[in-house]
Protein backbone atom coordinates (compact mmCIF):
# COMPACT_ATOMS: atom_id res chain seq x y z
CA UNK A 1 0.00 0.00 0.00
CA UNK A 2 1.27 3.19 -0.75
CA UNK A 3 1.44 6.44 0.70
CA UNK A 4 -1.66 7.44 -1.11
CA UNK A 5 -3.89 5.34 -0.01
CA UNK A 6 -2.80 3.68 3.16
CA UNK A 7 -4.09 6.48 5.74
CA UNK A 8 -1.73 5.74 8.67
CA UNK A 9 1.42 6.79 6.56
CA UNK A 10 0.05 10.44 6.44
CA UNK A 11 1.54 12.62 8.81
CA UNK A 12 -0.24 15.56 10.51
CA UNK A 13 2.39 18.45 10.92
CA UNK A 14 1.08 20.30 12.25
CA UNK A 15 -2.45 19.41 10.72
CA UNK A 16 -2.20 19.29 7.13
CA UNK A 17 -2.29 16.08 5.58
CA UNK A 18 1.36 15.56 4.31
CA UNK A 19 2.57 12.62 2.48
CA UNK A 20 4.95 11.26 4.81
CA UNK A 21 8.70 12.88 5.44
CA UNK A 22 10.55 12.81 2.46
CA UNK A 23 8.09 12.43 -0.27
CA UNK A 24 6.94 15.73 -1.59
CA UNK A 25 5.32 14.51 -5.21
CA UNK A 26 1.95 15.89 -3.40
CA UNK A 27 1.03 18.73 -0.93
CA UNK A 28 -2.10 19.44 0.81
CA UNK A 29 -3.97 22.33 -0.72
CA UNK A 30 -3.98 23.82 3.25
CA UNK A 31 -0.25 25.28 2.91
CA UNK A 32 -1.76 27.70 0.38
CA UNK A 33 -4.61 28.75 2.18
CA UNK A 34 -3.90 29.07 5.95
CA UNK A 35 -3.12 32.17 8.03
CA UNK A 36 -1.04 30.25 10.82
CA UNK A 37 1.04 28.82 7.80
CA UNK A 38 1.87 31.92 6.22
CA UNK A 39 2.87 33.49 9.47
CA UNK A 40 5.32 30.70 10.61
CA UNK A 41 6.78 31.17 6.97
CA UNK A 42 7.77 34.36 7.70
CA UNK A 43 9.69 33.22 10.93
CA UNK A 44 11.49 30.05 9.36
CA UNK A 45 11.50 30.65 5.71
CA UNK A 46 11.80 34.04 5.09
CA UNK A 47 13.81 35.61 8.04
CA UNK A 48 16.43 33.19 8.54
CA UNK A 49 17.38 32.82 4.59
CA UNK A 50 19.00 35.21 2.15
CA UNK A 51 16.42 37.11 0.67
CA UNK A 52 17.34 38.91 -2.84
CA UNK A 53 16.97 42.91 -1.34
CA UNK A 54 18.36 44.82 -4.73
CA UNK A 55 20.56 45.69 -6.98
CA UNK A 56 23.99 47.18 -6.56
CA UNK A 57 23.60 48.88 -9.60
CA UNK A 58 20.12 50.55 -7.86
CA UNK A 59 22.01 52.42 -5.12
CA UNK A 60 25.21 53.05 -6.98
CA UNK A 61 26.67 56.67 -5.10
CA UNK A 62 26.99 57.29 -1.81
CA UNK A 63 23.94 57.86 0.11
CA UNK A 64 21.38 56.14 -2.13
CA UNK A 65 18.96 54.39 -0.33
CA UNK A 66 16.06 51.83 -1.78
CA UNK A 67 13.03 50.88 0.32
CA UNK A 68 11.95 46.99 0.02
CA UNK A 69 11.28 44.26 1.85
CA UNK A 70 12.43 41.28 3.30
CA UNK A 71 9.48 38.64 3.57
CA UNK A 72 6.45 40.88 4.14
CA UNK A 73 8.82 43.06 6.42
CA UNK A 74 9.46 46.55 5.01
CA UNK A 75 13.42 47.18 5.04
CA UNK A 76 15.37 50.26 3.52
CA UNK A 77 18.65 49.12 1.69
CA UNK A 78 21.03 52.22 1.88
CA UNK A 79 24.96 52.57 0.69
CA UNK A 80 26.95 55.13 3.16
CA UNK A 81 29.03 58.08 2.70
CA UNK A 82 32.09 55.56 2.76
CA UNK A 83 30.06 53.89 0.06
CA UNK A 84 29.46 50.71 2.30
CA UNK A 85 26.15 48.67 2.01
CA UNK A 86 23.78 48.50 4.93
CA UNK A 87 19.91 47.59 5.56
CA UNK A 88 17.51 47.85 8.89
CA UNK A 89 14.22 47.69 9.21
CA UNK A 90 12.13 50.89 8.10
CA UNK A 91 10.38 51.20 11.70
CA UNK A 92 11.41 53.88 14.00
CA UNK A 93 13.06 52.49 17.56
CA UNK A 94 10.83 55.11 19.15
CA UNK A 95 7.23 54.47 18.31
CA UNK A 96 7.55 52.26 15.28
CA UNK A 97 6.43 54.92 12.15
CA UNK A 98 8.17 54.38 9.05
CA UNK A 99 10.93 55.59 8.87
CA UNK A 100 11.75 56.24 4.93
CA UNK A 101 8.92 56.64 2.82
CA UNK A 102 10.52 56.92 -0.50
CA UNK A 103 10.97 53.93 -2.82
CA UNK A 104 14.41 54.94 -3.77
CA UNK A 105 16.29 58.61 -3.14
CA UNK A 106 19.27 59.77 -2.21
CA UNK A 107 20.09 61.27 1.18
CA UNK A 108 23.54 63.08 0.27
CA UNK A 109 23.90 63.66 3.82
CA UNK A 110 23.15 60.48 5.11
CA UNK A 111 20.91 61.42 7.58
CA UNK A 112 17.19 59.26 8.13
CA UNK A 113 15.02 61.12 10.02
CA UNK A 114 11.52 59.91 11.28
CA UNK A 115 8.67 62.45 10.33
CA UNK A 116 6.61 61.62 13.71
CA UNK A 117 9.36 62.81 16.40
CA UNK A 118 12.11 63.49 14.40
CA UNK A 119 14.64 60.91 15.51
CA UNK A 120 17.54 60.98 13.68
CA UNK A 121 19.22 57.71 12.45
CA UNK A 122 22.40 57.63 10.25
CA UNK A 123 22.96 54.81 7.07
CA UNK A 124 23.99 52.08 9.58
CA UNK A 125 20.84 52.45 11.11
CA UNK A 126 22.45 53.60 14.43
CA UNK A 127 20.19 56.41 16.46
CA UNK A 128 22.23 60.04 16.03
CA UNK A 129 20.06 62.42 17.12
CA UNK A 130 17.00 62.68 19.01
CA UNK A 131 15.03 66.04 19.77
CA UNK A 132 14.27 67.56 23.26
CA UNK A 133 17.13 65.18 24.84
CA UNK A 134 17.11 66.78 27.64
CA UNK A 135 14.42 69.27 27.97
CA UNK A 136 13.34 72.24 27.84
CA UNK A 137 14.18 74.73 30.33
CA UNK A 138 14.78 71.43 32.28
CA UNK A 139 11.68 69.61 31.87
CA UNK A 140 11.01 66.73 29.88
CA UNK A 141 13.94 64.75 28.24
CA UNK A 142 14.71 61.09 28.29
CA UNK A 143 16.12 59.73 31.57
CA UNK A 144 20.02 60.05 32.17
CA UNK A 145 20.15 56.76 31.78
CA UNK A 146 18.69 56.72 28.33
CA UNK A 147 21.60 55.27 25.72
CA UNK A 148 21.14 56.23 22.35
CA UNK A 149 23.05 52.79 21.23
CA UNK A 150 20.59 50.97 22.40
CA UNK A 151 17.80 52.84 20.20
CA UNK A 152 19.11 51.80 16.71
CA UNK A 153 17.10 50.37 13.96
CA UNK A 154 17.18 46.71 13.73
CA UNK A 155 19.82 45.80 11.38
CA UNK A 156 19.59 43.43 8.43
CA UNK A 157 22.61 41.59 7.75
CA UNK A 158 23.75 41.90 4.29
CA UNK A 159 25.94 40.69 1.31
CA UNK A 160 26.73 41.71 -2.29
CA UNK A 161 26.71 39.01 -4.26
CA UNK A 162 28.07 39.89 -7.98
CA UNK A 163 25.86 42.31 -8.14
CA UNK A 164 22.77 41.24 -6.34
CA UNK A 165 22.56 42.48 -2.37
CA UNK A 166 20.62 40.07 0.01
CA UNK A 167 19.53 40.03 3.32
CA UNK A 168 19.03 38.23 6.29
CA UNK A 169 17.75 38.07 9.79
CA UNK A 170 19.96 35.16 10.77
CA UNK A 171 23.43 35.90 12.24
CA UNK A 172 24.83 32.27 11.76
CA UNK A 173 24.13 31.68 8.24
CA UNK A 174 26.52 30.68 5.66
CA UNK A 175 27.72 32.96 3.12
CA UNK A 176 25.36 33.53 0.09
CA UNK A 177 27.72 31.19 -2.32
CA UNK A 178 27.23 28.57 0.56
CA UNK A 179 23.51 29.01 0.39
CA UNK A 180 22.93 28.34 -3.28
CA UNK A 181 24.81 25.30 -2.77
CA UNK A 182 28.43 26.11 -2.80
CA UNK A 183 30.12 25.47 -6.27
CA UNK A 184 27.79 23.81 -8.47
CA UNK A 185 24.97 24.67 -10.77
CA UNK A 186 23.23 27.15 -9.02
CA UNK A 187 26.39 29.42 -8.37
CA UNK A 188 27.40 28.65 -11.42
CA UNK A 189 24.47 30.29 -13.53
CA UNK A 190 24.10 33.04 -10.97
CA UNK A 191 28.25 34.16 -12.08
CA UNK A 192 27.67 33.69 -15.56
CA UNK A 193 24.43 36.05 -15.87
CA UNK A 194 26.07 38.28 -13.24
CA UNK A 195 29.70 38.13 -15.22
CA UNK A 196 30.00 41.82 -15.10
CA UNK A 197 28.57 45.06 -13.69
CA UNK A 198 24.95 45.52 -14.64
CA UNK A 199 22.93 48.54 -15.30
CA UNK A 200 18.89 49.16 -14.30
CA UNK A 201 16.51 49.48 -17.55
CA UNK A 202 13.43 49.83 -15.45
CA UNK A 203 10.94 48.16 -13.09
CA UNK A 204 7.32 46.69 -13.64
CA UNK A 205 5.41 45.35 -10.87
CA UNK A 206 2.35 43.32 -10.47
CA UNK A 207 0.33 41.90 -7.57
CA UNK A 208 -1.23 38.63 -8.36
CA UNK A 209 -3.69 37.35 -5.62
CA UNK A 210 -2.29 33.89 -4.85
CA UNK A 211 -0.33 32.38 -2.61
CA UNK A 212 3.78 32.86 -3.11
CA UNK A 213 4.48 29.18 -3.16
CA UNK A 214 2.11 28.72 -6.03
CA UNK A 215 4.61 31.14 -7.84
CA UNK A 216 7.49 29.61 -6.65
CA UNK A 217 6.67 26.29 -8.33
CA UNK A 218 5.81 27.76 -11.67
CA UNK A 219 9.33 28.98 -11.59
CA UNK A 220 10.48 25.54 -10.81
CA UNK A 221 8.43 23.97 -13.48
CA UNK A 222 9.69 23.73 -16.87
CA UNK A 223 7.10 21.35 -18.55
CA UNK A 224 4.16 24.12 -18.07
CA UNK A 225 6.48 26.93 -20.39
CA UNK A 226 5.49 24.81 -23.48
CA UNK A 227 1.87 24.24 -22.63
CA UNK A 228 0.86 27.38 -21.27
CA UNK A 229 2.74 30.16 -23.09
CA UNK A 230 1.73 29.57 -27.10
CA UNK A 231 3.79 32.32 -28.14
CA UNK A 232 6.74 30.05 -27.06
CA UNK A 233 5.80 27.09 -29.29
CA UNK A 234 4.66 29.11 -31.51
CA UNK A 235 7.63 31.02 -32.67
CA UNK A 236 10.16 27.73 -31.60
CA UNK A 237 11.25 30.07 -28.49
CA UNK A 238 10.89 27.01 -25.84
CA UNK A 239 9.58 23.60 -26.59
CA UNK A 240 9.56 20.88 -24.01
CA UNK A 241 11.95 18.69 -26.64
CA UNK A 242 14.41 21.20 -26.54
CA UNK A 243 17.80 20.47 -25.34
CA UNK A 244 17.72 21.53 -21.74
CA UNK A 245 18.14 20.26 -18.54
CA UNK A 246 17.06 20.95 -14.23
CA UNK A 247 19.82 20.93 -11.87
CA UNK A 248 19.02 21.48 -7.96
CA UNK A 249 21.61 23.38 -5.85
CA UNK A 250 21.07 22.42 -2.25
CA UNK A 251 17.70 20.73 -2.99
CA UNK A 252 15.98 24.25 -2.68
CA UNK A 253 16.95 26.33 -5.32
CA UNK A 254 16.60 25.39 -8.66
CA UNK A 255 17.99 26.32 -12.55
CA UNK A 256 15.94 25.46 -15.75
CA UNK A 257 18.15 26.10 -19.04
CA UNK A 258 17.32 25.38 -22.48
CA UNK A 259 19.54 25.59 -25.60
CA UNK A 260 18.47 26.93 -28.65
CA UNK A 261 19.68 23.61 -30.48
CA UNK A 262 17.46 21.52 -32.75
CA UNK A 263 16.35 18.83 -31.31
CA UNK A 264 15.34 15.45 -33.80
CA UNK A 265 12.23 15.50 -35.96
CA UNK A 266 10.69 12.42 -34.18
CA UNK A 267 10.93 14.09 -30.88
CA UNK A 268 9.72 17.50 -32.15
CA UNK A 269 6.43 15.66 -33.76
CA UNK A 270 6.06 13.94 -31.13
CA UNK A 271 6.10 17.00 -28.49
CA UNK A 272 3.49 18.30 -30.95
CA UNK A 273 1.13 15.28 -30.63
CA UNK A 274 1.49 15.65 -26.35
CA UNK A 275 -0.18 19.97 -26.40
CA UNK A 276 -4.09 19.43 -26.97
CA UNK A 277 -4.67 22.99 -27.77
CA UNK A 278 -3.38 24.00 -31.75
CA UNK A 279 -0.47 26.33 -32.44
CA UNK A 280 -0.07 27.57 -35.75
CA UNK A 281 2.60 26.44 -37.84
CA UNK A 282 4.61 28.54 -40.11
CA UNK A 283 3.76 32.05 -38.11
CA UNK A 284 5.39 35.28 -38.82
CA UNK A 285 5.40 38.72 -36.83
CA UNK A 286 5.47 42.04 -39.32
CA UNK A 287 8.73 43.07 -36.91
CA UNK A 288 10.62 39.42 -36.40
CA UNK A 289 13.26 41.68 -35.35
CA UNK A 290 11.76 40.95 -31.89
CA UNK A 291 13.07 38.08 -32.04
CA UNK A 292 16.52 38.86 -33.80
CA UNK A 293 18.59 39.35 -30.65
CA UNK A 294 22.22 38.78 -30.06
CA UNK A 295 24.23 35.70 -28.50
CA UNK A 296 25.35 36.67 -25.59
CA UNK A 297 27.29 34.06 -24.36
CA UNK A 298 29.38 31.10 -26.10
CA UNK A 299 27.09 28.18 -24.54
CA UNK A 300 24.33 29.19 -26.82
CA UNK A 301 21.71 28.48 -23.81
CA UNK A 302 19.03 30.93 -24.40
CA UNK A 303 17.04 30.45 -21.45
CA UNK A 304 17.92 30.47 -17.86
CA UNK A 305 15.29 30.47 -15.03
CA UNK A 306 17.58 30.52 -11.75
CA UNK A 307 14.65 30.25 -8.61
CA UNK A 308 16.69 31.02 -5.27
CA UNK A 309 14.49 30.53 -2.46
CA UNK A 310 12.24 32.20 -1.06
CA UNK A 311 12.00 35.22 -2.85
CA UNK A 312 14.12 35.53 -6.26
CA UNK A 313 14.08 34.37 -9.70
CA UNK A 314 17.00 35.48 -12.03
CA UNK A 315 16.61 35.01 -15.70
CA UNK A 316 17.87 35.12 -19.14
CA UNK A 317 15.42 34.53 -22.14
CA UNK A 318 17.09 35.25 -25.57
CA UNK A 319 18.33 38.67 -24.60
CA UNK A 320 15.97 39.69 -21.70
CA UNK A 321 17.81 39.67 -18.22
CA UNK A 322 15.92 40.26 -15.25
CA UNK A 323 15.84 39.72 -11.41
CA UNK A 324 11.84 39.21 -10.58
CA UNK A 325 11.66 39.65 -6.29
CA UNK A 326 8.52 37.31 -4.58
CA UNK A 327 7.26 39.51 -1.82
CA UNK A 328 4.12 37.73 0.07
CA UNK A 329 1.29 40.14 0.75
CA UNK A 330 -0.75 37.69 3.15
CA UNK A 331 -1.57 34.45 2.31
CA UNK A 332 -3.73 34.89 -0.89
CA UNK A 333 -1.46 37.57 -2.33
CA UNK A 334 2.00 38.17 -3.55
CA UNK A 335 3.59 41.16 -5.38
CA UNK A 336 5.61 40.32 -7.97
CA UNK A 337 8.88 43.02 -8.43
CA UNK A 338 10.28 43.04 -12.48
CA UNK A 339 14.17 45.03 -12.44
CA UNK A 340 14.93 44.47 -16.10
CA UNK A 341 18.77 45.13 -16.24
CA UNK A 342 21.50 44.98 -18.81
CA UNK A 343 25.00 45.31 -18.45
CA UNK A 344 27.15 48.30 -18.02
CA UNK A 345 29.02 48.05 -20.72
CA UNK A 346 26.08 47.14 -23.36
CA UNK A 347 26.17 49.42 -26.49
CA UNK A 348 22.95 51.47 -27.62
CA UNK A 349 22.20 48.64 -29.81
CA UNK A 350 22.08 46.18 -27.36
CA UNK A 351 20.24 48.67 -25.07
CA UNK A 352 17.65 48.19 -27.84
CA UNK A 353 17.60 44.57 -28.07
CA UNK A 354 16.74 44.03 -24.87
CA UNK A 355 13.71 47.43 -24.74
CA UNK A 356 12.33 45.67 -27.29
CA UNK A 357 12.56 42.10 -25.77
CA UNK A 358 11.03 42.98 -22.82
CA UNK A 359 8.10 42.59 -24.53
CA UNK A 360 8.51 38.93 -23.72
CA UNK A 361 8.42 39.15 -20.16
CA UNK A 362 6.77 41.12 -17.26
CA UNK A 363 2.83 41.46 -16.16
CA UNK A 364 1.90 41.80 -20.02
CA UNK A 365 4.95 39.57 -21.21
CA UNK A 366 3.99 36.79 -24.51
CA UNK A 367 6.03 34.37 -22.24
CA UNK A 368 4.82 35.21 -18.61
CA UNK A 369 1.23 37.50 -18.59
CA UNK A 370 -0.36 33.59 -18.25
CA UNK A 371 2.04 32.58 -15.11
CA UNK A 372 0.03 35.15 -13.10
CA UNK A 373 -3.27 34.03 -14.37
CA UNK A 374 -2.57 30.11 -13.59
CA UNK A 375 -1.56 31.21 -10.04
CA UNK A 376 -4.86 32.62 -9.45
CA UNK A 377 -6.29 29.52 -11.13
CA UNK A 378 -5.16 27.61 -8.75
CA UNK A 379 -5.79 30.17 -5.48
CA UNK A 380 -9.73 30.61 -6.17
CA UNK A 381 -10.23 26.85 -6.81
CA UNK A 382 -8.56 25.38 -3.92
CA UNK A 383 -10.56 26.79 -1.11
CA UNK A 384 -12.24 24.81 1.44
CA UNK A 385 -10.34 21.56 0.75
CA UNK A 386 -6.99 22.13 2.94
CA UNK A 387 -6.08 18.20 2.97
CA UNK A 388 -7.03 17.34 -0.29
CA UNK A 389 -3.12 17.18 -2.33
CA UNK A 390 -1.93 18.63 -5.79
CA UNK A 391 0.09 15.74 -7.59
CA UNK A 392 3.20 16.59 -8.56
CA UNK A 393 4.67 13.21 -10.55
CA UNK A 394 5.99 14.18 -13.88
CA UNK A 395 9.39 12.45 -13.97
CA UNK A 396 9.02 10.25 -10.45
CA UNK A 397 8.35 10.83 -7.03
CA UNK A 398 12.22 11.83 -5.98
CA UNK A 399 14.17 14.87 -6.97
CA UNK A 400 17.55 14.78 -9.25
CA UNK A 401 19.27 16.76 -11.74
CA UNK A 402 17.91 15.85 -14.77
CA UNK A 403 18.80 16.76 -18.67
CA UNK A 404 15.78 17.59 -20.05
CA UNK A 405 12.39 19.53 -19.44
CA UNK A 406 9.83 17.31 -18.99
CA UNK A 407 10.09 17.19 -15.08
CA UNK A 408 8.59 18.73 -12.12
CA UNK A 409 11.48 17.42 -9.94
CA UNK A 410 12.30 20.90 -9.03
CA UNK A 411 8.82 21.07 -7.08
CA UNK A 412 9.87 18.24 -5.68
CA UNK A 413 13.19 19.61 -4.22
CA UNK A 414 11.57 22.73 -3.07
CA UNK A 415 8.89 21.12 -1.30
CA UNK A 416 10.84 18.91 0.29
CA UNK A 417 13.40 21.86 1.93
CA UNK A 418 10.25 23.66 2.88
CA UNK A 419 9.15 20.98 5.21
CA UNK A 420 12.13 20.31 6.56
CA UNK A 421 12.29 24.46 7.46
CA UNK A 422 9.06 24.35 8.29
CA UNK A 423 9.32 21.39 10.64
CA UNK A 424 5.88 20.22 8.29
CA UNK B 1 2.78 76.84 -14.56
CA UNK B 2 2.98 80.25 -15.71
CA UNK B 3 0.32 81.81 -17.42
CA UNK B 4 1.73 81.99 -21.07
CA UNK B 5 2.78 78.56 -20.37
CA UNK B 6 -1.14 77.54 -19.91
CA UNK B 7 -2.72 79.59 -22.93
CA UNK B 8 -0.30 77.88 -24.65
CA UNK B 9 -1.27 74.00 -24.09
CA UNK B 10 -4.68 75.17 -23.47
CA UNK B 11 -7.16 72.81 -25.31
CA UNK B 12 -8.61 76.39 -26.42
CA UNK B 13 -5.35 77.32 -28.53
CA UNK B 14 -6.10 74.61 -31.34
CA UNK B 15 -9.42 75.30 -33.27
CA UNK B 16 -12.41 73.55 -32.67
CA UNK B 17 -12.03 71.69 -35.47
CA UNK B 18 -8.70 70.10 -34.50
CA UNK B 19 -10.25 69.67 -31.38
CA UNK B 20 -13.19 67.65 -32.35
CA UNK B 21 -11.12 65.22 -34.58
CA UNK B 22 -9.01 64.38 -32.25
CA UNK B 23 -12.12 63.71 -29.59
CA UNK B 24 -13.60 61.46 -31.78
CA UNK B 25 -10.27 59.84 -32.21
CA UNK B 26 -9.79 59.14 -28.13
CA UNK B 27 -13.18 58.20 -28.54
CA UNK B 28 -12.73 55.45 -31.37
CA UNK B 29 -9.81 54.37 -29.65
CA UNK B 30 -11.10 53.30 -26.42
CA UNK B 31 -14.53 52.21 -27.88
CA UNK B 32 -12.22 49.80 -29.58
CA UNK B 33 -10.63 48.61 -26.77
CA UNK B 34 -14.00 48.61 -24.73
CA UNK B 35 -15.59 46.41 -26.93
CA UNK B 36 -11.85 43.89 -27.32
CA UNK B 37 -11.78 45.32 -31.02
CA UNK B 38 -7.80 45.00 -31.70
CA UNK B 39 -8.23 45.86 -35.15
CA UNK B 40 -10.14 48.70 -34.06
CA UNK B 41 -7.41 50.04 -32.13
CA UNK B 42 -4.89 49.26 -34.61
CA UNK B 43 -6.85 51.63 -36.87
CA UNK B 44 -6.20 54.80 -34.25
CA UNK B 45 -2.48 54.79 -35.65
CA UNK B 46 -1.02 56.41 -38.50
CA UNK B 47 -0.36 53.16 -40.56
CA UNK B 48 2.52 55.46 -41.74
CA UNK B 49 4.42 55.83 -38.86
CA UNK B 50 3.66 55.04 -35.40
CA UNK B 51 4.05 53.79 -31.90
CA UNK B 52 2.86 52.71 -28.42
CA UNK B 53 4.35 52.45 -25.01
CA UNK B 54 2.68 51.64 -21.97
CA UNK B 55 5.17 52.48 -18.95
CA UNK B 56 5.06 53.52 -15.48
CA UNK B 57 5.21 56.41 -14.03
CA UNK B 58 8.14 55.29 -12.05
CA UNK B 59 10.11 54.45 -15.19
CA UNK B 60 9.45 57.37 -16.93
CA UNK B 61 10.19 59.83 -14.32
CA UNK B 62 13.63 58.12 -14.13
CA UNK B 63 14.19 58.38 -18.26
CA UNK B 64 13.94 54.54 -18.09
CA UNK B 65 12.09 53.32 -21.24
CA UNK B 66 11.04 49.55 -20.67
CA UNK B 67 7.56 48.67 -19.00
CA UNK B 68 4.70 46.60 -20.15
CA UNK B 69 4.11 47.43 -23.54
CA UNK B 70 7.12 48.49 -26.45
CA UNK B 71 6.27 48.73 -29.35
CA UNK B 72 8.30 51.41 -31.38
CA UNK B 73 7.06 50.71 -34.95
CA UNK B 74 3.95 50.08 -36.08
CA UNK B 75 4.81 46.91 -37.49
CA UNK B 76 4.77 45.53 -34.03
CA UNK B 77 1.75 47.33 -32.92
CA UNK B 78 0.38 45.30 -35.91
CA UNK B 79 1.73 41.93 -34.09
CA UNK B 80 0.68 43.00 -31.36
CA UNK B 81 -3.21 42.74 -32.47
CA UNK B 82 -2.24 39.53 -33.49
CA UNK B 83 -0.90 38.21 -29.92
CA UNK B 84 -3.89 39.07 -28.45
CA UNK B 85 -6.52 37.91 -31.10
CA UNK B 86 -4.49 34.56 -32.38
CA UNK B 87 -1.54 33.77 -30.57
CA UNK B 88 -3.30 34.20 -26.96
CA UNK B 89 -6.84 33.44 -27.63
CA UNK B 90 -8.26 30.94 -25.72
CA UNK B 91 -5.60 31.01 -22.81
CA UNK B 92 -6.34 33.90 -21.09
CA UNK B 93 -9.84 35.12 -18.79
CA UNK B 94 -10.75 38.02 -20.90
CA UNK B 95 -11.88 41.24 -19.02
CA UNK B 96 -13.99 43.91 -19.64
CA UNK B 97 -12.78 47.67 -19.40
CA UNK B 98 -13.92 50.66 -19.35
CA UNK B 99 -11.59 53.89 -20.30
CA UNK B 100 -12.45 56.55 -18.89
CA UNK B 101 -10.69 60.19 -20.33
CA UNK B 102 -10.33 63.59 -19.95
CA UNK B 103 -8.41 65.67 -22.12
CA UNK B 104 -5.83 68.34 -19.80
CA UNK B 105 -3.43 70.21 -22.41
CA UNK B 106 -3.20 70.06 -26.55
CA UNK B 107 -0.85 72.50 -28.57
CA UNK B 108 0.20 72.53 -32.37
CA UNK B 109 3.59 71.54 -33.33
CA UNK B 110 3.77 72.48 -36.83
CA UNK B 111 1.63 71.24 -39.96
CA UNK B 112 -1.06 68.52 -39.16
CA UNK B 113 1.54 67.37 -36.16
CA UNK B 114 -0.34 67.67 -32.36
CA UNK B 115 1.05 67.14 -29.17
CA UNK B 116 -1.84 66.40 -26.72
CA UNK B 117 -2.14 64.95 -22.48
CA UNK B 118 -5.18 62.94 -21.63
CA UNK B 119 -5.92 61.72 -18.61
CA UNK B 120 -7.33 58.02 -18.10
CA UNK B 121 -9.21 55.57 -15.37
CA UNK B 122 -9.65 52.45 -16.70
CA UNK B 123 -11.85 49.92 -14.47
CA UNK B 124 -11.93 46.26 -15.39
CA UNK B 125 -14.88 43.57 -14.42
CA UNK B 126 -13.82 40.05 -14.32
CA UNK B 127 -15.57 36.72 -14.54
CA UNK B 128 -16.88 36.76 -11.79
CA UNK B 129 -18.40 40.23 -11.95
CA UNK B 130 -16.22 42.05 -9.55
CA UNK B 131 -15.18 45.49 -11.04
CA UNK B 132 -11.98 47.22 -10.18
CA UNK B 133 -9.15 49.69 -10.60
CA UNK B 134 -6.68 48.42 -13.62
CA UNK B 135 -4.92 51.58 -14.05
CA UNK B 136 -4.76 55.60 -13.97
CA UNK B 137 -2.62 57.29 -15.43
CA UNK B 138 -1.77 60.01 -18.64
CA UNK B 139 -1.29 59.78 -21.93
CA UNK B 140 1.65 61.30 -23.85
CA UNK B 141 0.64 61.78 -27.39
CA UNK B 142 1.58 62.82 -30.61
CA UNK B 143 -1.25 63.12 -32.89
CA UNK B 144 -1.38 63.75 -37.34
CA UNK B 145 -4.27 65.77 -38.15
CA UNK B 146 -5.41 65.75 -41.66
CA UNK B 147 -9.08 65.39 -41.89
CA UNK B 148 -9.02 62.81 -39.54
CA UNK B 149 -7.11 62.20 -36.47
CA UNK B 150 -4.33 59.72 -35.92
CA UNK B 151 -1.98 58.45 -33.56
CA UNK B 152 1.57 59.02 -34.16
CA UNK B 153 2.94 57.93 -30.62
CA UNK B 154 1.01 57.13 -27.66
CA UNK B 155 2.84 56.85 -24.49
CA UNK B 156 0.24 55.54 -21.35
CA UNK B 157 2.12 56.72 -18.65
CA UNK B 158 0.65 54.16 -15.42
CA UNK B 159 0.51 56.28 -12.17
CA UNK B 160 -0.68 53.08 -10.77
CA UNK B 161 2.86 51.17 -10.15
CA UNK B 162 1.62 48.05 -9.36
CA UNK B 163 -0.90 46.75 -11.59
CA UNK B 164 -3.61 43.91 -11.03
CA UNK B 165 -2.74 40.64 -12.56
CA UNK B 166 -1.60 40.50 -15.71
CA UNK B 167 -2.32 42.33 -19.05
CA UNK B 168 -3.54 41.30 -22.08
CA UNK B 169 -5.15 44.95 -23.43
CA UNK B 170 -2.99 47.65 -24.19
CA UNK B 171 -4.02 50.99 -22.23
Amino acid sequence: MDAKTDPSAISHLPDLAWPPAGVSDSVPFGVFTDQATYDLEQERVFRPTWNYLALEAEIPNAGDYKSTFLGDTPVVVTRDTEGEIHAWVNRCAHRGAMVCRENQGNNADGTYTCVYHQWAFDAKGDLIGVPFRRGLGGKGGYPKDFDMKEHGLQKVRVENYHGLIFGTFNEDLVDVEGFLGGEGDVSYHMKRILNRPLKVLGHTRQFVDSNWKIYAENTKDPYHASLLHLFHMTFGLYRSSQVGGVSLGDEWHSVLFASAGEEDESTKKENKENASRTYQEGYTLADMSLLAGRKEYDDGVTLVILSIMPSLVVQQIQNTLAVRQILPKGVDQFELVWTYFGYDDDDAEMDAIREKQVNLIGPAGLISMEDGEACELVQNAIIRDRDARSCIQMSGHDFKDEPHLVTEGPVRSFWNRYRLLMDF
Amino acid sequence: MSDQVRSDTRLSSVSRDVRDQIADLQADYIAALDSQDMKGWLASFDENNSSYFCRSKENEDEGLEVGYMFDDCHERICDRVKFVDEIWAGTFEEYQTRHFLQPTRCKSLGEDLYSAQTNFTVMYTDDAGITKVLASGCYDDEIVVNGVARLRSRKAVLDTNVVPRYMVYPI
